[in-house]
């Protein structure tokens, strides 16, 4: 069908302060900024890569995660290829809010197949001793909600980050071979049930 | 059945509207068809068609709606408040006023389980209607419970009554006036007399409010000289698409266009810019704004100055002047400390210095007293309050993320940051309903560096926030009224600009929304943050001079823009990059040349006038809605338009555009 798209929208989604900024800066330009300020509004990076032979550009987007500013965030999760679902190991509220966040993708980003959409799991900030949610917990929570793949991460160390994006664009190219993913990605169609038949009477 | 690709656009889809099948008989014996309603623009033609589902109705599916009532939600006209708006009625008379209550009263017996299965395909699809908006002679719309539509062709075919059982119809009929005109019928209210309006005017008003929540009525009463600028202007878009060549064609286009309508989806229902007086119907095409004149800037005021400003007792005088200087240079830093608080309006210029001491003493005492609140919460009563819980955890996360590289805050235990936390949990035991929304931290910052006290900084913080407190509340509308009121300034200093953000899907400038959230304090240098706030705390020029800086910024930004052909996601990045690389002075320079050339103006639109507080009333004689007239339409005809834009959109491999295949 149509020529695939090098472009991959990712967006990360997470609770405020979990890492999601300084993952994606961690991810583009190796650097960890312990000065880096809270994000208000949206931002993204573009990264090019290369996952089993396929070159790639990966778009990372990232917004605030405080709920008062959905309104301006939620616009922007149309079109995305896969969904970093990001919590704290440190942060048993954030984890207890993946879902939460999961909803509000699906329901935003008009999502025709939630069960199959590619989702990744990220538990940043592992190097953190003080954990308030074991990778059991984490792991059986990604099984039971889709059998995503479940990344423990650090911004901080590096652990674990770019792997975390790769498996991202991995998941996104799978699908896309599956050819399941085609119709939102590379053609355009607003139809949530998009149906046959277009002469009548 | 499948005839190759049609391209159409769809500007309206509802499911769950019903056909019942049997109208004669008794009520719970008819048949309910579900189908779903379209309003589609074929080659530039409205076509509205209802098709019933491929499954008959499940009836458990509409017993689950009738329980559920908050998620049903049903539309009812409301006559009573039509006297209201007799004038926008003159102006709009398709307007139709509709209040939304939650109803739930339909009920139906579930048919018999054979009932249903017997039912074919076949027979269903004698159901299904479609026609052109150009053959609708009126449509009659009755609320019983829930809303339906009845629908009579030209030809006098009065097509099968159709029921919003699951709401909608407002929306459609939202879709429909951008398509048609609508007037109401005068000898039966629920009729509505069909005419089309001018097609390539109501082309653009599609696609200026594609979305179907974007309700034109609403804007074109809020706001007629946004909603009928930006209709406008959406035409010439095409135009100066036309001449940009192909390369446009290939750019990316992205799915976000829907985007920042969704964000004004929200805007505009409840939005209120002229909230005392309705502006009148300005039809703009362009306004003639003459040149931009030279302005000086001056020196800093001094400390010595400053004191020259101040009696035996500690009065200012002679604010005005003072104002004009602080406005015009800014102030030293020392001056700050005090002269902050007059700004800020935690002292009145005309105070004593006595006065103002035993003010500080008061305010101290309120301040410890609300900072005990907090401080004697035990671990017990914190577990059971969850929101000071959730403020507290948030502030901590962000006193950490805030200006970390200024000396004041910077390294761990530094007692700034203590300060910073302090106020900011002080402040919601002060406006408990507001809390701590993030990018507080970022306007308290520069006063606490600036007061490098706690008490007063917190009182000076509280005067700042009164400012803003609506940017920050629930809906936001204070963001939201000034992307607007942004936008409409924006098209009056530079349409061709403007144009091209539209065309851009950037129209809505939500790339502007850090700016105006904190005021630029992300965009600029810590010490020019400080200079822009004391500035704009004058109140000089005029009202919104926030919003002139926007305009000032993006005016040095946009020929780079246009000329780099960037695209929604490159207008966004290229302007979150912009942080830390502006210029102060020169913003303040342009920004205020911008005011005087505005102000010059003869002819100035009155919503212009209304947002920088120009003219205390504004000229209200209205323009008919046949004035639209004066603009000549451009010679392409809706159906190049609509090609040419799917020639685009097809190409693109981005996502959700607001275009459907239908093969
Ligand atoms: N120890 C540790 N700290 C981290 C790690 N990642 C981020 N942080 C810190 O956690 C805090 C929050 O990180 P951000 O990247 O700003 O979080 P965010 O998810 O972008 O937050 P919002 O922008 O508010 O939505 C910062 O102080 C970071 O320095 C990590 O892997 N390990
Ligand atoms: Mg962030």
């Amino acid at each position: 069908m149509a020529s695939k798209s090098s472009l991959l929208k990712v967006i990360l989604l997470g609770d405020g302060g979990v890492g999601k900024s300084s993952l994606m800066n961690r991810y583009v330009t190796n650097k960890f900024d312990t000065h880096l300020f809270h994000t208000i509004g949206v931002e993204f990076l573009n990264k090019d890569l290369e996952v089993d032979g396929h070159m790639v550009t990966m778009q990372i987007w990232d917004t605030a995660g405080q709920e008062r500013f959905r309104s301006l965030r939620t616009p922007f999760y149309r079109g995305s290829d896969c969904c970093l679902l990001t919590f704290s190991v440190d942060d048993s509220q954030s984890f207890h809010n993946l879902g939460n966040w999961k909803k509000e993708f699906i329901y935003y980003a008009d999502v025709k197949e939630p069960e199959s959409f590619p989702f990744v799991v990220l538990g940043n900030k592992v190097d953190v001793t003080e954990r308030q949610v074991s990778s059991e917990e984490a792991k059986q929570w990604c099984l039971e909600n889709g059998n995503y793949s479940y990344y423990e991460t650090s911004a901080k160390d590096s652990t674990n980050v770019a792997s975390a994006f790769e498996e991202a664009v991995r998941r996104v190219l799978a699908m896309e071979e599956r050819g399941e993913h085609l119709i939102p990605t590379d053609t355009v169609n607003l139809h949530r049930k998009p149906r046959s038949g277009a002469s009548c009477c | 059945m499948t005839v190759g690709y049609y391209c159409h656009w769809v500007l309206f889809e509802h499911e769950g509207v019903f056909v019942h099948s049997s109208t004669d008989a008794v009520e719970d014996q008819d048949l309910l068809i579900s189908g779903y309603l379209r309003v589609l623009d074929k080659d530039g033609e409205t076509v509205v068609e209802y098709k019933p589902l491929e499954d008959t109705v499940d009836p458990s599916n509409m017993l689950c709606a009738c329980k559920d009532s908050s998620s049903v939600v049903e539309w009812t006209q409301c006559p009573s408040d039509r006297s209201h708006h007799v004038v926008d009625q003159q102006q709009q008379s398709c307007e139709t006023e509709w209040d939304m209550v939650n109803t739930v009263s339909f009920k139906r017996k579930p048919y018999a389980n054979g009932e249903g299965t017997s039912y074919h395909t076949h027979e269903k699809n004698c159901w299904a209607f479609s026609f052109t908006a150009a053959d609708l002679r009126t449509v009659t719309v009755k609320t019983e419970g829930w809303t339906h539509l009845i629908f009579c062709l030209k030809d006098d075919t009065t097509l099968p009554t159709i029921h919003f059982h699951q709401g909608g119809c407002k929306e459609f009929m939202d879709c429909l006036q951008r398509c048609v005109h609508l007037t109401e019928c005068p000898r039966d209210k629920t009729t509505f007399l069909v005419s089309c309006h001018n097609k390539t005017l109501s082309q653009s008003f599609e696609n200026l409010l594609d979305d179907s929540n974007y309700g034109l009525v609403h804007k074109l009463k809020k706001d007629p000289y946004v909603a009928t600028l930006g209709g406008f202007s959406k035409v010439t878009n095409y135009i100066f698409d036309a001449f940009r060549g192909p390369e446009l064609e290939q750019r990316e286009m992205p799915a976000e266009e829907e985007v920042a309508a969704d964000i004004l989806g929200e805007i505009i229902p409840g939005l209120e810019i002229n909230q005392l007086e309705e502006p009148g119907f300005e039809v703009i095409t362009r306004v003639d704004l003459g040149s931009r004149p030279e302005v000086q800037r001056g020196e800093p005021l001094s400390l010595a100055d400053w004191l020259k400003y101040q009696d035996k007792e500690g009065r200012v005088r002679k604010v005005p002047e003072l104002k004009e200087r602080i406005f015009k240079g800014g102030l030293c830093h020392v001056v700050r400390r005090e002269a902050w608080k007059f700004l800020l309006g935690y002292y009145t210029w005309n105070s004593t210095s006595e006065e103002r001491k035993s003010l500080q003493r008061r305010k101290t005492d309120e301040y410890f007293r609300m900072k005990l609140q907090w401080k004697s919460v035990s671990e017990e009563q914190e577990r059971r309050n969850s929101r000071l819980r959730d403020y507290k955890s948030l502030i901590e996360k962000d006193v950490n993320r805030t200006d970390r590289t200024n000396k004041f805050y910077e390294g761990l235990e530094n007692p700034g940051l203590i300060l910073l936390h302090d106020i900011l949990m002080t402040y919601c035991m002060y406006d408990f309903d507001l809390g701590y929304v993030q990018g507080m931290s970022d306007l308290l910052s520069p006063i606490l560096y600036v007061m490098e006290n706690e008490v007063d900084a917190f009182w000076c913080f509280v005067n700042f926030m009164d400012e803003m407190h609506e940017n920050f509340e629930e809906k936001m509308q204070g963001m939201r009224t000034q992307l607007i009121q942004l936008s409409t300034l924006l098209r009056l200093l530079d349409l061709a600009f403007w144009n091209y953000l539209e065309a851009q899907d950037s129209g809505y400038l939500y790339f502007c929304f850090r700016w105006l959230l904190i005021r630029f304090k992300r965009e600029l240098h810590f010490q020019d943050v400080l200079r822009l706030w004391e500035v704009m705390w004058t109140g000089l020029p005029c009202q919104n001079f926030h919003l002139l800086v926007c305009c000032a910024i993006l005016d040095s930004e946009k020929q780079k823009i246009m000329d780099r052909h960037y695209g929604f996601n490159e207008i966004l990045k290229h302007i979150n990059e912009l942080s830390m690389k502006l210029d102060i002075e020169e913003i303040l320079h342009k920004s205020e040349a911008i005011c005087l050339q505005i102000k010059n103006c003869k002819d100035l639109p009155c919503s212009v006038s209304e947002i920088l507080g120009l003219k205390a009333a504004c000229d209200k004689s209205t323009l008919e809605l046949s004035d639209y007239g004066i603009l000549t339409p451009p010679l392409h005809t809706s159906g190049e338009l609509v090609s040419n834009g799917h020639g685009q959109l097809s190409e693109t491999s981005s996502n959700g555009y607001k275009v459907a295949f239908i093969s």
